[in-house]
């Protein structure tokens, strides 16, 4: 079959190499440490005994995929009409809906529960209080130290993923087969259910197991909601192993479960999607039109707007009462309005600029490395195009279910050391962001690739032209748009990582993420909100200019109807 | 592995070897001239600390270039279990980053000391601190650089004055159901070493009764700070620093020193074994136990380790406070247990 060499052995070559050095190297540490006795380095089972042998511990796991399942059907609630109804119909405010949801994707988790905490506290929270103060009740409506609490609050800041996967989805699908539904006579409900979003499905499953993924490993929200409603998840549970006695050898194997459940995950995601075709776009031009909902259309818009409230206006509010404030405890009064608080962390603050722009290079550089490579590896699995591709696709989903801190023990443990050294260097950063989002990357990529039909490589090649012309002139202006949107997946969430970067972050590398932590740790309220705003203003501007560069596309593009 | 150790071993007694002349020449003239020379040509060190905020921890930082210029500290400033974890980490891959540790865990500066990981060295200035901060460490390989107290903290615009506690036993009382503020014990080595004083003067009872009154669990003991001022509880067992630091921006917070006392928690530094800079370390022990170092730690609403800088108002000199200190030996064997206890109790 094969005439002559291949080119894209050596590109399977090098593909593997960067795996072996992000993925496997640590996750490989990661393992054994969990079968050696933390002092003589004897191989052992002890450490899974431990792990696994207490039933507050088995309860941490529990609850960990409880609330990765709830926090996932929750956000499918949230993501899926918003994102057919900003894609596919005429819903009036698509620009603002998509700068809301950009919103609720930039703000890091840990900022908006404290928004949350502000909201919906049983004592003191707003809106328990307005509801107190209105019907008379002595006890708020809402708790929000609770198991639902914290999945609600999880879910209003990670449903974004779902609604980019399911969006830059359906934008690419044409009308004719919704036609051709509406023509036998299905109304427009019955045609979403059974056409459209069946149509999207990898979309839409993709986002689903990344969404369960980055419930599982989140940490910032459990620490602030769990430990006061006083349950545990497997997160705050890891960070009890590292106090003392630390026990790093039992982290490491109350990990490992973990990885077996993305095993499992991705067996699930193949049986459901190998059954049926997906490919949506074809060679054969296509005509997308906007579904007409008359009055529906409000309350499309209805929906969105409360659902984005929730997540974006309600908490900021909240806190813009502390960012304003020389003291927050005051309340709103006219003398206690500043804005000492910005230009404080603006003009004096020794580090607060330098770790605004810290993480924002980490992010871009991390980005644009985990976009590159999920690209060619989604691209080499879903053409089949050499042996053991699946391995590269595995692996590039692995560091998912890693949680930041587990990943970051690892990193720390394979690169700090000589003869790398990369302790305290920003490089060591880029390399553990582009590890631990590589998966979103890669699972956006191959949803992408997936929905485009080989034929039109195929008509290049029948043309004579070589593969590389095929991706270059046919699938990269195709995939331009879904892969901005994978690249904002990456970046977005790398500029507000905090699990990884609190443990790696060196004297001159500290990154804002891990500032908020530090001045929440502080107790210092009111210039944490402002550093919040800032991060805000500062991510939309630079998410702004750069999808003004590359086309106006992505979140912040036009309403085109 | 084992290995590595002998040789760190055998570093620490060397280091304790060099220390001998040092502490020769403090009888005869306490002044750091010849160490300053040494640690000028170091040029810098770096600093795992947990001891303050980010901001403090680099104003410590500046200060001290500024004192001796031409020697820089490269600040690192997390919590003590990340310091510490990262610390694990440098010393198993055998890669000596830290100059000077400073944990708020002195447990964690005994197990160094266990494993001959820490350099032995008396700085001149030890004997002139404040009585409670003297001899932390009867052995004299970490030092009391900085301290705070955990005592009663409340909101002062939502809790009736007659309604103020004065000692500890009175958060126990049902009009504080739901109002009361705490952290938890296994991230917060303050709240660890209240919980194990509350234990020691009233058994584990105190905790079984507390949690009648369903107190709010944080993680931080600068988490009860935030819990104040949102209204959402109105007692604490609180920290002295952060919640003074938060009143001076105006915020309704204040202090009460319990009649049974106040938990001191002294905070110890420690230079590593196998320093990369071990002169810029040891001088930069003599400056953190020094008056500038103790003006900065007032400013910042910590406590003075120095008897002749005294606090900025709201807060009590020691001398006149009951205060209540504990063994480093009685901390870290109580910890670890007191944890359990806590999550049996509370379940969490």
């Amino acid at each position: 079959m094969k005439r002559r060499f291949d080119p894209l052995i050596l590109l399977w070559i090098v593909l593997a190499a960067a795996l072996t050095f992000l993925v496997v190297n640590p996750l490989l540490r990661l393992i054994i440490t969990s079968l050696e006795a933390a002092d003589t380095g004897a191989w052992t089972l002890a450490n899974y005994v431990s792990a696994y042998g207490r039933p507050r511990y088995l309860q941490a796991l529990y609850n960990s995929l409880m609330l990765g399942g709830a926090v996932t059907v929750l956000c499918l609630v949230f993501a899926l009409p918003i994102a057919w109804a900003v894609s596919r119909t005429d819903m009036p405010g698509k620009g603002a809906i998509r700068l809301l949801v950009l919103g609720a994707f930039i703000t890091p988790p840990y900022l908006g529960a404290i928004g949350w905490i502000l909201l919906a506290g049983p004592n003191a929270g707003w809106l328990n209080r307005a509801w107190m103060g209105l019907t008379g009740a002595t006890e708020g409506l809402f708790d929000i130290y609770s198991f639902a609490g914290l999945t609600f609050i999880i879910a209003i800041y990670s449903f974004p993923y779902l609604f980019i996967f399911t969006s830059s989805a359906l934008d690419v699908v044409s009308s004719e087969m919704e036609d051709a539904a509406n023509i036998l006579g299905a109304g427009t409900i019955r045609t979403m259910a059974r056409i459209t979003l069946p149509m999207v499905l990898p979309a839409i499953i993709g986002g689903a197991i990344v969404t369960f993924l980055e419930t599982i490993a989140l940490f910032g929200s459990p620490a602030l909601i769990a430990i006061p409603a006083r349950f545990n998840v497997v997160t705050t549970q890891l960070l009890q192993f590292f106090s003392p006695p630390v026990r790093t050898e039992v982290a490491a194997a109350f990990a490992i479960p973990l990885l077996l459940i993305t095993v499992l995950l991705f067996a699930l995601q193949r049986r459901l999607i190998s059954r049926k075709g997906f490919v949506a776009v074809t060679g054969k031009g296509g005509e997308r039109r906007l579904i007409e909902l008359g009055p529906w259309r409000w309350v499309m818009l209805g929906y969105a707007f409360l659902v984005l409230s929730m997540s974006v206006l309600l908490p900021y509010a909240a806190l813009s009462q502390a960012a304003l404030s020389r003291a927050w405890g005051r309340g709103w009064r006219l003398d206690n309005l500043t804005l000492h608080n910005f230009s404080y962390l603006l003009f004096e603050h020794a580090t607060a600029g330098r770790s605004v722009l810290n993480s924002f290079v980490y992010a871009f550089s991390a980005a644009c490395l985990a976009i590159f490579l999920s690209l060619a590896i989604a691209y080499i699995v879903a053409r089949r195009l050499l042996p053991f591709a699946g391995v590269l696709g595995f692996l590039a989903m692995a560091p998912f279910v890693v949680p930041g801190i587990v990943l970051a023990i690892a990193f720390y443990a394979a690169y700090a050391p000589p003869p790398l050294a990369l302790y305290g260097t920003g490089l060591i950063l880029i390399l553990a962001f582009t590890t631990r989002f590589l998966p979103i990357g890669f699972a956006n990529a191959s949803a992408a690739i997936r929905g485009i039909n080989p034929e039109m490589e195929e008509a290049v090649r029948i043309l004579g032209g070589g593969r590389l012309l095929a991706v270059r002139r046919v699938l990269a202006p195709l995939m331009k748009r879904s892969m901005i949107g994978a690249w904002l997946l990456v970046f977005i969430p790398a500029t507000r990582e905090l699990s990884t970067a609190m443990f790696l972050y060196g004297p001159n590398t500290r990154t804002m993420s891990v500032m908020l932590m530090d001045l929440s740790e502080e107790g210092n309220f009111e210039n944490l909100a402002a550093l919040g705003f800032m991060l805000l203003a500062a991510t939309i501007v630079i998410v702004g200019v750069g999808s003004r560069l590359v086309g106006g596309d992505f979140m912040m593009r036009r309403d085109r109807s | 592995m084992p290995h590595a150790i002998t040789r760190r071993g055998l570093g620490a007694m060397m280091g304790a070897v060099v220390a001998v002349p040092v502490i020769g020449r403090t009888a005869a003239a306490a002044d750091t001239t010849a160490l300053e020379a040494a640690a000028r040509k170091e040029g810098s060190l770096t600093w795992y600390t947990a001891h303050t905020d980010g901001e403090t921890a680099e104003q410590v930082g500046r200060a001290f270039t500024a004192r001796y210029p031409g020697i820089t500290v490269n600040v690192i400033r997390t919590t003590a279990q990340v310091a510490y974890q990262r610390l694990l980490q440098d010393i198993k891959n055998n890669s000596a980053q830290c100059d000077v540790f400073s944990s708020t865990d002195p447990g964690h500066d005994e197990a160094l000391k266990a494993r001959k990981l820490l350099a032995h060295y008396v700085p001149l200035a030890a004997s002139v601190v404040s009585e409670p901060f003297r001899g932390v460490d009867p052995d004299g390989f970490y030092y009391a650089t900085s301290a705070g107290l955990v005592l009663i903290t409340y909101n002062t615009s939502k809790l009736r004055a007659e309604d103020v506690p004065k000692n500890w036993p009175d958060l126990l009382l049902p009009k504080y159901k739901d109002q009361v503020s705490v952290g938890h014990p296994a991230f917060s080595g303050y709240v660890g070493t209240w919980v194990l004083a509350m234990r020691k003067l009233y058994g584990w009872e105190y905790f079984e009764k507390l949690e009648k009154n369903k107190p709010q669990i944080g993680r931080s003991v600068n988490d009860t700070v935030t819990m104040l001022n949102s209204g959402e509880r109105l007692v604490a067992a609180g920290p002295s620093g952060t919640t003074l630091s938060s009143a001076d921006k105006g915020n309704p917070l204040a202090l009460v020193y319990p009649t049974d006392g106040a938990v001191l928690l002294v905070s110890p530094s420690a230079i590593m074994a196998n320093a990369p800079h071990p002169n810029a370390a040891r001088l930069f022990m003599e400056f953190m136990l020094g008056e500038e170092h103790a003006k900065i730690s007032v400013e910042k609403r910590n406590e003075s380790l120095r008897p002749e800088v005294k606090p900025l108002a709201g807060a009590k000199p020691l001398e006149e406070a009951k205060v209540i200190r504990l063994s480093v030996a009685e901390i870290s064997k109580g910890i670890p247990e007191v944890i359990e206890q806590w999550r049996d109790t509370f379940g969490t």
